[in-house]
């Protein structure tokens, strides 16, 4: 069983979902592994949440979606970052840094 | 997501929807896998995947929004659900768009009016360009224009690139027949294309036609070329019979073809022959009879022109100097604008009245909304707890609401034709010429627009109050809602109602009060069996002859005639400078009044009150010593404070003929007291009586009859073939209706003002009744208890009472002070009573708190007859 972990931030998804499709092309099932692996499943996205913020995105032009073969061969969709949704990350990361520092700054602030 | 693809979406909507399954489906399925390599039972991992998704259905539902196609669906499904909840409550379905439809209705009707008046063009080729110009001179401000004024604007315009002359007067249908008096006009050569691009058939006047051999050119209206013509087009060139003479038939106007021009300038909407008539400017004081119709040169506005016009005003008046002459001034107004300036006003008012009307109307849906909005808190409660967002619900009641007002607005368009029907059918004179008021493309699109602008409006409150439900609470009370938020929303809009009605009410009763005073005016004679028809210029012998005649017909107690009915506004008037004889040049325009040419009698007949003096004997001819006789208004003019008889007069008479004015010297005979000759309630200018031998002209008969007017009609006309076979009569009618067509107007805006105030009152009734008996249903268990703990019946009336005339003193106050602001808007169409006459607000206030009183009595009673016991129980 996965030990209890913490759903992502509201508001952060968009960000680690458009840096998980900056390395490579992933479908949502992808996108949620990658990231509880990563963040060593401190962070946990939730699927309802995760195929709605997918659509948007799409709609909003920063990720392109197809259909592929999967490694078991099913077919699953296909979630590629297009130069807007680059943008896109790069403002979102400048964001979160900001905030990170702010919050450190008022950590440390004795 | 591109509009374009959403569209697209909408066209593979399965394939979509197959796509988000799998896609869906298969991230289930890589999240059973891995649980099944981690050590799971496959069952148990499939399970677990399925419980991490979460709902699959409210994931799609999500990610699907995000679609039109999604947005359609889930419209279609709030439709059919609004459509629904309205099928299960049929009675407040039917209230809701009965109450709808009556306002939206009435104020269709109204905007159907207001669009043919002040919105559509008039029916002329570049309309818009076309103005009206009046003359000006003494206290005259829209006098017509003399042929040698036009000759001289038009030499000096370079606003203007045409400017035609109407002037329209009797003359007879031309033709083999019967004779019969019809509207003839005499025009410039270039008036008809002003206002009409080309004839039915044949062409319009030209240049030509004014040659000395030319032969006498007619152009006829459609009305005639088929009555009279058999709608013959070879009738065109052709030479007809044209009273004493022959004319060539040139052209035939168009069907709709009408001159559509304020009411006082003596310009009717169907005139059937016309003529042309060079310019004479040869004489520079020549009567002035022609309305000018200016049509702007490109690039060129009203402003421009009416600063043009004001040199060449001053330019003309210089030209004259010394001749005595008035200064001139001249006005120049958009025809558009000016025929409709009479009537503005009113529709303008009552445009805002059935505002008013739709304002209460939404307030009253609004709180029928906020009463079951009380009673389907539970529901959406419900709702909300099972995770329908605020936003959805919100769209579900505005689905409903709109629903809702669509259907009101498909009642309210029914209605509206059959009012506009009525409203037609009352229309005062001034709204004579808009024939056309009826539903069009602007008339829907102002009816969808109220329709769904009033649900979003009286849906506002409803869902305002939804979105502040607080569900815990409300789920614990066992779905008694939080009523403190809906009860103060029902108070604010009951007392609105008040306020709007008393509004309406108070602008009614003053309108009424008018109607009734204007009803009330002493016109200066009394038009009760008094019969009239007009006849063209007659001989003196005949005239005499027939009055014998007719007055032999029995029950005719005396006959009489006069050259223009009093509040006949249809045929031209004729007035005049008057000064007393031998004053300076500089003294004789400064006095003007309307002349009138009468046959002795005339005053006995119509019921007016000689003064002082003596009236007309048939031996005033041109023979002896010219007499006149004047109005007490005039010789208050003319010798304030002293004795008028006998005094000698400066007049203008024609005693050479038909229409040949001369300057003559005559002595006042006689004083009568002043008719009002133009309209009821307001004075337009003195009169001056010339006997019929001085001044021949067309004339009225009028009969004064002990009997019924009815049959008269034939005897008169059998009595006028026995005199002259070939004497048309026209425009029989009794006295009377020309004194109610002057009422008219006065009439049709206290009759429209009734009726929207007596819808407002109801409205407004019903809108107190419902807001306090669901207080008092909703408050039962709370009287129940007061009951127990010995309140006594009277106490649960007052109280139920108090609740009812609060919003009802409420609103009076409001409605106090929004009609101090508004009703002074009414006063140029009042009569007799001031805006802020203290005795009507205190009618209308008293009568206000009467029916609110009264609205509140069942509810209270209701309230008193509860059994505290079972209120009790029912907790």
């Amino acid at each position: 069983m996965t030990p209890p972990a913490k759903d992502v931030l509201q508001g952060t998804l968009t960000l680690l979902v458009l840096r998980s499709l900056a390395r490579e092309p992933m479908h949502g099932f992808g996108i949620a592994e990658h990231i509880e692996n990563v963040s060593r499943d401190v962070l946990r996205v939730e699927e309802g949440s995760l195929y709605p913020a997918l659509h948007r995105m799409a709609q909003d032009g920063w990720i392109s979606a197809e259909w592929r073969p999967t490694e078991n061969k099913r077919r699953a969709r296909y979630y590629t970052l297009t130069a807007k949704g680059r943008k896109q990350l790069a403002v979102e990361e400048q964001k979160w840094s900001q905030l990170t520092t702010a919050v450190r700054d008022v950590l440390r602030f004795t | 997501m591109s509009l374009y693809d959403r569209f697209r979406n909408l066209w593979r909507k399965e394939n979509l929807e197959q796509e988000l399954d799998e896609e869906l489906l298969a991230h289930v399925e890589m999240r059973a896998r891995k649980n099944v390599a981690a050590g799971m039972d496959p069952a148990a991992a499939r399970r677990e995947a399925l419980i991490r998704f979460g709902s699959r259905a409210s994931a799609k539902e999500d990610a699907r929004s995000a679609d039109l196609l999604g947005l359609l669906e889930s419209i279609g499904q709030d439709v059919r659900y609004a459509a629904r909840m309205l099928r299960f409550n049929p009675g407040f379905a039917a209230l809701a768009i009965l109450t709808l439809a009556v306002a939206i209705g009435a104020n269709t009707a109204i905007f159907s009016v207001v669009n043919a008046v002040l919105i559509r063009q008039l029916p002329y080729p570049d309309a818009a360009r076309l103005a009206i110009i009046w003359s000006g001179f003494g206290n005259a401000n829209r006098a017509p224009a003399s042929t040698f004024e036009l000759f001289q604007i038009r030499q000096r315009t370079k606003e203007f690139d045409q400017i035609g002359g109407i002037w329209v007067t009797n003359g007879l249908l031309p033709g083999e027949g019967d004779p019969e008096q019809v509207k003839t006009a005499v025009v410039t050569s270039n008036f008809l294309p002003l206002l009409c691009s080309r004839p039915r058939f044949g062409r319009f006047f030209s240049a030509e036609d004014q040659t000395p051999n030319a032969p006498f050119a007619i152009v006829i209206s459609h009305g005639v070329w088929a009555r009279r013509f058999g709608s013959n087009p070879a009738i065109v060139g052709k030479s007809v019979r044209f009273g004493p003479r022959s004319a060539v038939v040139i052209g035939i106007l168009p069907e709709n073809f009408r001159l559509i021009f304020p009411g006082d300038s003596s310009i009717p909407p169907n005139v059937d022959v016309f003529y042309s008539t060079a310019i004479d400017a040869s004489n520079p004081k020549g009567p002035g009879f022609l309305r000018l119709v200016g049509h702007l040169r490109p690039g060129s506005n009203f402003a421009r022109a009416q600063a043009e016009a004001d040199s060449v005003a001053a330019q003309i008046s210089a030209l004259r100097a010394n001749l005595g002459a008035s200064v001139l001034r001249l006005r120049v107004i958009s025809l558009q604008a000016d025929d409709v300036g009479k009537i503005r006003g009113t529709l303008l008012v009552l445009f805002a009245g059935v505002g008013f009307v739709l304002i209460i109307g939404c307030a009253n849906v609004a709180n029928l909304l906020l009463a079951r909005a009380t009673k389907r808190t539970r529901e959406t409660t419900v709702r909300a707890a099972l995770g329908a967002s605020r936003g959805r619900l919100a769209r579900q009641l505005l689905t409903e609401n709109i629903l809702l007002g669509l259907l009101s607005g498909a009642v309210a368009l029914a209605m509206a034709w059959a009012v506009v029907r009525a409203i037609l059918a009352a229309r005062p004179a001034s709204l004579l010429n808009f024939g056309e008021a009826g539903i069009d493309w602007r008339v829907l699109a102002f009816t969808f627009a109220a329709s769904v602008l009033t649900a979003i409006i009286f849906g506002l409150a409803p869902i305002i109050a939804a979105s502040r439900i607080d569900l815990v609470q409300t789920l614990k009370d066992s779905g008694r809602p939080a009523q403190k938020t809906t009860r103060r929303w029902t108070g604010v809009l009951v007392s609105a109602e008040v306020a709007l009605g008393f509004s309406l009410l108070l602008g009614t009763g003053l309108l009424m009060r008018s109607f009734i005073n204007v009803l009330h005016v002493d016109p200066g004679f009394r038009a009760e069996g008094v019969f009239t028809f007009q006849l063209p210029p007659p001989r003196y012998d005949m005239l005499h002859e027939l009055t014998r005649k007719l007055a032999a017909i029995p029950g005719v107690q005396s006959v009489a005639a006069v050259s223009h009915l009093p509040l006949d506004e249809d045929i031209a008037n004729w007035y005049d400078y008057y000064w007393k004889e031998g004053a300076p040049a500089d003294q004789q325009s400064t006095v003007m009044a309307d002349h009138r040419s009468i046959l002795p009698g005339y005053f006995a007949t119509v019921g007016a009150t000689l003064l002082s003096g003596r009236d007309f004997t048939e031996s005033d001819d041109p023979a002896h010593e010219h007499v006149v006789i004047i109005d007490d208004i005039l010789a208050q003019q003319l010798w304030p404070g002293g004795d008028a008889i006998g005094q000698r007069l400066n007049v203008s008479d024609s005693p050479a003929g038909v229409y040949q004015f001369q300057r003559d010297a005559a002595v006042v005979v006689g004083v009568v007291r002043h008719i009002q000759c133009h309209s009821l309630t307001a004075f337009v200018r003195p009169q001056i009586y010339i006997p019929f031998q001085l001044a021949p002209r067309p004339m009225a008969i009028v009969m004064r009859t002990s009997g019924a007017l009815t049959g008269l009609e034939a005897a008169a006309r059998k009595e006028v073939s026995a005199v002259n076979r070939n004497l048309p009569v026209s425009r029989v009618a009794a006295l009377s209706e020309y004194v109610s067509r002057a009422r008219s107007e006065s009439r049709f805006a206290s009759l429209l003002a009734i009726s929207l105030s007596g819808v407002a009152l109801v409205l407004a009734c019903v809108g107190i009744y419902g807001v306090l008996s669901c207080s008092v249903a909703q408050r039962t268990s709370e009287i129940g208890v007061r009951m127990a703990l010995g309140a006594t019946r009277s106490d649960v009336t007052n109280m139920v009472l108090a609740e009812g005339l609060t919003f009802v003193v409420v609103g009076l106050l409001g409605g106090i002070a929004l009609s101090l602001l508004l009703t002074p808007a009414l006063s140029s169409l009042l009569f007799g009573v001031k805006p802020g006459n203290p005795a009507n607000y205190a009618v209308i206030a008293i009568l206000v708190l009467l029916v609110g009183a009264l609205a509140s009595c069942l509810p209270a009673r209701r309230a008193m007859s509860v059994d505290p016991l079972s209120a009790l129980r029912c907790e």
